[in-house]
């Protein structure tokens, strides 16, 4: 029996990010931002997303006198990503 | 380490797993960049001060010369801040760890030098025991980053401890004082380092 793969993980942009966020305590945008390679704008709507599923939150603060954004996986988080690779592994060991 | 420009798109599931395998690998090495730094000047530092201690006891023949010993923790320290390695962006849990392994080991050696520099503790012997802390610092981080180098290097540290007690000659105590450095900071850092790079 295949399980239903988690549609908010199931995104190349969405997944990058989790796999960044589940190996470290915390990530500044801009090293999300260089570890995928993708637009500033891009990467600001799918960390929206991924908060507003309640998988990462958000602190804005400051860094010095730069602004600085950093992204923190939560529990549900860590939940949503164990589940999406059980159910990828069972589509991987079925075929 | 450059990295395609992932976009908002499905992906089959091989493809998911590996991103997922491909995303951890990379977050890992750029946060292990420099890591083997910070060892190198700690070793290096110790290793020249031994020296100098050794040398200018010799040739003067005045044991206010270990007041020589307080440049380990003023030049390391220095050292360590102007070399520190750039913030990646990230902090990692391993990071915080053997952060405070190091604040706690370190502090602890800095306060028995101080207190046997000072002579409040007469016959404590406080090379013996900074090896004992130290090669349990290596050994602890080694294990917590997974760096057999840096483990082994550890032990070889206890080990060279053991000798650098038994044995109560002068020279050959401040000699094995200098090896256990080299064993558990010197060598590990410059594989790490080397491990890194490559």
């Amino acid at each position: 029996m295949f399980k239903e793969l988690n549609p908010l993980l199931h995104s190349e942009l969405r997944l990058g990010v989790m796999s960044i966020l589940i190996s470290v305590d915390s990530a500044e945008f801009s090293f999300i931002r260089k570890q995928t390679g993708t637009t500033a704008g891009n990467l600001s709507v799918q960390l929206d997303k991924l908060s507003q599923a309640g998988y990462i939150t958000i602190e804005k603060g400051y860094k010095g006198k730069m602004p600085c954004t950093t992204c923190k996986i939560t529990l549900a988080g860590v939940a949503a990503f164990r589940e999406y690779v059980d159910a990828i592994q069972t589509y991987i060991a079925k075929k | 380490m450059e990295t395609k420009e992932m976009q908002d798109r499905p992906l089959n599931e091989k493809d998911s797993l590996a991103l997922i395998n491909q995303m951890i690998l990379n977050t890992q090495r750029r946060l292990e960049q420099g890591t083997g730094r910070v060892f190198l000047i700690w070793g290096y530092i110790t290793v020249l001060t031994t020296v100098a201690v050794w040398l200018a006891i010799r040739l003067t023949a005045n044991s206010y010369w270990n007041y020589l010993w307080f440049c380990i923790p003023v030049f390391g320290l220095a050292a360590t801040v102007l070399f520190k390695k750039k913030t990646s962006g990230a902090k990692s849990f391993v990071d915080k760890v053997v952060k405070y392994i190091w604040l706690v080991q370190g502090g602890a050696g800095f306060l028995l030098s101080a207190l046997s520099i000072f002579h409040v503790m007469w016959s404590f012997p406080i090379l013996f025991v900074i090896i004992l802390l130290m090669s349990m610092g290596s050994i602890l981080t080694g294990l917590v980053i997974e760096f057999k180098a840096l483990v082994i290097g550890g032990i070889i540290a206890m080990a060279i401890a053991a000798v650098h007690y038994l044995i109560n000659i002068y020279d050959v105590k401040l000699l094995t004082f200098a090896l256990a450095f080299l064993a558990m900071d010197i060598i590990p850092g410059h594989i790490l380092n080397y491990r890194i790079r490559k």
